[in-house]
Parts: structure tokens; C-alpha cells; sequence
């Protein structure tokens, strides 16, 4: 703390104004693409075609966005990526934080070849299971529906999400469990009533990184679903992408609604979401 | 006389076998094995066996067949379509293009990213922000981030081009991602500025953990700033340099969305690689064990690039 205190009242030395230069042009540069869909998603159509990416717009323009979020069927999209994000996140993590507490409280025999079973599926890439997931998905009678997506998207989250929830289980005092053990507390009450409301953090953690997974996932529903009414948003976006190529004004409203989300879920948990992406990877 | 030595010590070893065997058991019988972890893991294993274990393993034996993905008939044809595999111009292309694309992930965002976080480890004005602002195309939808990318290569008013003309170099514009040379190298610009947030971030959390009097101690040797960075802050890195060279290394093997999306493995087949490859053969082509055979030149890669860092994975949790 002092050391960070003393260096940013030293003086601006050459280095320190080049360091700043080369930053914020590279920081130009990364924010750009943002700043062109944004003014792009707002401006008419006539005035893109007139005056180019660069001008600055002259009229602004909510019609894109009510073009895509109408005509362009996002509003199909948000609803079923909504429904996909909202109940199959919190029913995957919870049945990762279910696992997760016999094996961070409990020995029983094959504790440890469990967790390294489900550890392995890290390694594991979607690609191999996406012809026998379609083949079973058809066998179950779900093609085709949105039900579809939350067997295997909760399969390829159980590794990360139980290795995340294990450790933390692994940081509760098991004392608190015992105590709660000799009043005839039962396994279930111990888990809900105790270690869950302590896990708050790393629940919150792998809710919001598994929303962003799940609102991004392109391969899997692009394997199990082919109708209009159930596709997801980054599905509908490639749909949208291929008809609007050409109309660049409501394209950008597109990629705007199909980003916009995210957007928002990082900048208000920013936070949560590095440490989970960073954290998970190893102990610090 | 031999034999019966034998046979006694192989008895006595047989009779030993049975008393620790028992001892083992009954401590399972006498402690009465809990069915209670089975039961809270039991949703977990179901769901984890039936929709990636047997996948798996499954697509392991469809890649022995011949199949067309549809039929009742499935031909098995042992190791040939993994034989085919080397025939096959477009695999091998496909091939050569995620080597490519795992080259310049390991050159450009990882040791960008490695720069970037030294330099947004300085008590910098405004470095919250722009970490974000490296860090956020990382978190968004790469269909997304494809058509940002796309629009911005377009031949008639891409971003590129207008830029080009701007500064008179129209004659250098065109159709970036329709061009045999620039289609590849046009979707690993997309990719780097895509993929620079997340190493930065790793690198950001594992500088964190180097005791600062390292530095003050060498400073007081007469290390110079190269030098630190060379002695102190690379070797406390090792770990993370495990983590992000293992994740830039699967996720180019495995890289999908950005190329589908993008280029649809154009023009020509230009832009191909594994898992488009694998994608169009199993979906489209019908030539199912011929594209399992693919998926699982992807997960052996896969495989064998992660089980180090599983390992890793797994001792920070023993305790």
C-alpha cells in the first residue's frame, strides 16, 4: 500500500508517458469495435449509406432496435435464452453443490476416483459427445426443444462447478457440522441450512459465470435445435447475421441486443467474474 | 520338495491376501458404508455419465465405423478412418490451421497478455478501466463477436476499407475474409482481440502473490528492470504460465464458433479447421464415424494437453 502510494505521487517520467500512450492507443483500438456497433445500431439507414462508418451520425435511431427485436424475432431469442439461462443455471449448480459435499465432508469408498472422474471432464470437449447427445436427445423424445439443452449443458458444467464448490466446501470448519451432527441434524439439513448459505460467494460466482456461458453456447444448440421458435440467441444472431448482411444499421442493432446482457452482467459483476474465471483455475 | 515350498508360500500369501482383504471390508461393514455421499451424488453421476461419459466413449467406437448417422447399419472398420484421415487433404489443412492458430495464441494474446498485465500491475491511472476494456470482448458471445468482426472486414463499407481509403491506401482494400491469403490471418486478428483479456487476467492474479520484497531486494542489488522481470516476476509465474499455455493450447484445438461463423471454413476450404471439419462431415456430409474419427483427434489432443493440469487441479485441493 505505501509502496503503491509513494509511486503514483512520483513525477511523470518519459517511460511513464510512453507506457500511457501505447496503452490508451491500444485501448482505442479494443473499445473501437464497441463504439462502431453502438453509434452503427443507432443510426438510420440513409445516413450509414451517406456518410460512411466514420461521420458522426445526424439523426439517432430507435427503429433498428425495434426492427430486430420485432421483425429480426429477438424477442423469440431473449425468451428462450432467458428460460434456458435462468432455470438450468440454478438446477446445475445446485446439483454440482450436491456432489460437491460428500466429497469435500464425507470418506466413503471411491471419494477420490469420483471427484478425479469428474475432474477429467475438463479435458473432455464437446465435440465427441455431440452425435451421441443428438442420438440420445432423440431416443428421450426431446429434439428439437429447448429441454434439449439442459442434460448436456449441466453435463459440462458439473467439473468446473464441482472442483469450485468443493474447495470452498473444503474452507467450512467441519466443527460446525458436527455440532450440528450430534443434535440429529440429518445430512440434507445439514447441507441446505449450513453449507450452502456460507457458500454465497462462490454460488454467486458460479452463477454468473455460468450465465455467460450459457447465453454464449453456440455448438451444442447448434446440433440439437433447427426450428425457428426455439433457437437460441447466439443461433438466432447467425440467422440474423446471414439475412441482414446487408443491412448494416439493423445487423448492429442485432449484435447490440445479443451482447447487451452480457454487457450489463459484466459491468455490474465484473468482480465475481474474474475471480471465478481466475480463482477456479488454482487455489491462491 | 521345491514344489511344495512353492506351493506353501504361495498358500501363505494367498491366506495373508484373504485376512487384509477381510480387514478391509470389515472396515466398510463395521463403520456400515453410509449410502447417504451416493444419494447427494447421485443427480451429479446420472446426468455426468449418460450425457458426457457415454458420449464419449460412444463416439470413441463410432469413429471405428463406417456410418452414415442415419441408417440402422453400422459397418465397423476398425483403425481405417483414422488411416483415411492422413488422405485427406482438407484434415490435414484443417490440422496445419489450429497448429497456426495455437502458434499465434501462444505469441500474440498470452505474451501480450502477460504484458499487459506487468504494465496494468502499476499503480497507472484509470487501470481498473482499462483492464475492463481488454478484458470484456472475452466474455462475449463469439457468434457475436464473429459478426462484429465480419462487418468490419466487409469489402464495401467495412470499418477496414473506409479506414484505408481515409488514409489512401484504398488499394489495398477488399474483401478480407473473402481472400484466399487474408481469410486465415483476418480471423486470428479477430481472435487475439478477443482472447488478450483472459491470459492478462490470469497473469494480473498470479502477480499478485510475488512478495514485493523481491523486487526491493534485487532493486538494492542493482537489478535493472529487465532483469527483475526476467529473475523474479517469470519464475513466480510458473503456475499460471501452466494454466494459460494449457488453456491457449486446448482452446485452439477446439476453436468453432469464431471460424463457423466467420468464414464457414472458406473460401474454398481455406479457413478449415478440426471441429468445422468434424462438424460438416458428422451433420452435413453424413459421414458420421468418418467426422467421430475427427472429434477424437481433437479430444486426444485435448486429453493429453490437459491431464497435467487436472493434475495440477487436483493437488491444490488435497490437503
Amino acid at each position: 500500500m505505501t509502496v503503491e502510494v509513494s509511486l503514483s505521487r512520483r513525477p511523470l517520467g518519459l517511460g511513464r508517458v510512453l507506457l500511457y500512450l501505447v496503452l490508451g492507443l491500444l485501448g482505442v483500438v479494443w473499445l473501437s469495435p464497441f463504439v462502431i456497433v453502438v453509434i452503427t445500431a443507432f443510426r438510420s439507414e440513409a445516413d450509414f449509406f451517406n456518410y460512411g462508418v466514420f461521420s458522426i451520425p445526424h439523426s439517432f435511431e430507435w427503429r433498428n432496435l425495434l426492427d430486430a427485436w420485432e421483425i429480426g424475432n429477438f424477442q423469440v431469442y431473449y425468451r428462450n435464452s432467458l428460460i434456458v439461462s435462468f432455470l438450468k443455471v440454478p438446477l446445475g449448480i445446485l446439483i454440482a453443490s450436491l456432489a460437491a459435499y460428500p466429497l469435500a465432508k464425507m470418506r466413503f469408498p471411491l471419494d477420490n476416483s469420483i471427484f478425479l472422474l469428474f475432474l477429467i471432464g475438463l479435458a473432455v470437449p464437446i465435440h465427441v459427445t455431440l452425435l451421441p447427445v443428438f442420438i440420445l436427445i432423440r431416443h428421450l423424445g426431446l429434439s428439437n426443444t429447448l429441454w434439449s439443452l439442459f442434460p448436456p449443458y449441466i453435463a459440462f458444467g458439473l467439473p468446473l462447478q464441482i472442483f469450485v464448490m468443493r474447495g470452498f466446501f473444503k474452507m467450512i470448519p467441519t466443527e460446525l457440522l458436527e455440532a450440528a451432527r450430534l443434535d440429529g441434524a440429518t445430512e440434507l439439513r445439514n447441507f441446505w441450512l449450513i453449507m450452502m448459505p456460507l457458500a454465497k460467494p462462490a454460488l454467486a460466482t458460479l452463477f454468473i459465470i455460468d450465465f455467460v456461458s450459457t447465453w454464449n453456447e453456440l455448438l451444442i444448440a447448434l446440433v440439437l435445435l433447427n426450428s425457428e421458435s426455439v433457437r437460441t440467441v447466439p443461433l438466432g444472431l447467425l440467422n440474423f447475421q446471414g439475412q441482414y448482411s446487408s443491412q448494416i444499421t439493423d445487423l448492429n442493432a442485432g449484435i447490440l441486443l445479443s451482447i447487451l446482457p452480457i454487457i450489463v452482467v459484466f459491468l455490474a459483476f465484473q468482480r465475481y467474474l474474474v475471480a471465478g474465471l481466475t480463482g477456479g483455475a488454482l487455489k491462491e | 520338495m521345491d514344489l511344495l515350498e512353492v506351493s506353501k508360500g504361495v498358500g501363505e500369501r494367498l491366506a495373508e491376501r484373504e485376512v487384509s482383504r477381510a480387514s478391509y471390508m470389515s472396515r466398510f461393514l463395521r463403520k456400515r458404508v453410509s449410502v447417504t455421499p451416493y444419494l447427494f451424488l447421485l443427480p451429479a453421476l446420472v446426468i455426468y455419465l449418460t450425457f458426457l461419459v457415454y458420449p464419449a466413449i460412444y463416439s470413441l467406437y463410432l469413429s471405428l465405423t463406417e456410418w452414415d448417422g442415419l441408417s440402422p447399419q453400422k459397418k465397423f472398420v476398425g483403425l481405417q478412418n483414422y488411416i483415411s484421415l492422413w488422405g485427406d487433404p482438407v484434415f490435414r489443412l484443417a490440422l496445419r490451421n489450429n497448429v497456426i492458430w495455437t502458434v499465434v495464441t501462444l505469441l500474440v494474446p498470452t505474451i501480450g497478455g502477460l504484458a499487459l498485465a506487468v504494465a496494468l500491475n502499476q499503480p497507472l491511472r484509470g487501470r481498473n478501466l482499462f483492464r475492463a476494456v481488454f478484458y470484456a470482448p472475452g466474455v462475449l458471445p463469439l457468434v457475436a463477436v464473429a459478426s462484429i468482426w465480419g462487418w468490419i472486414y466487409n469489402p464495401n463499407f467495412g470499418f477496414i476499407n473506409e479506414m484505408l481509403r481515409h488514409i489512401g491506401l484504398g488499394s489495398l482494400a477488399h474483401g478480407w475474409l473473402a481472400d484466399y491469403d487474408t481469410a486465415l490471418p483476418a480471423t486470428l486478428v479477430t481472435a487475439i482481440w478477443q482472447g488478450i483479456g483472459l491470459p492478462m487476467m490470469f497473469y494480473l492474479a498470479g502477480l499478485q502473490v510475488i512478495p514485493q520484497e523481491q523486487y526491493e531486494a534485487a532493486a538494492i542489488d542493482g537489478a535493472n528492470a529487465w532483469q527483475r522481470f526476467w529473475h523474479i516476476t517469470l519464475p513466480w509465474l510458473s503456475q499460471t504460465h501452466v494454466i494459460v499455455i494449457t488453456l491457449a493450447v486446448i482452446s485452439s484445438f477446439r476453436v468453432f464458433d469464431l471460424i463457423y461463423a466467420m468464414t464457414y471454413g472458406g473460401p474454398g476450404q481455406t479457413t478449415q479447421v478440426l471441429a468445422t471439419w468434424m462438424y460438416f462431415n458428422t451433420f452435413q456430409y453424413y459421414h458420421a464415424g468418418y467426422g467421430s474419427a475427427i472429434a477424437w483427434v481433437i479430444a486426444g489432443i485435448s486429453l493429453l494437453v490437459t491431464i497435467p493440469y487436472i493434475r495440477l487441479m487436483a493437488r491444490s485441493q488435497q490437503e
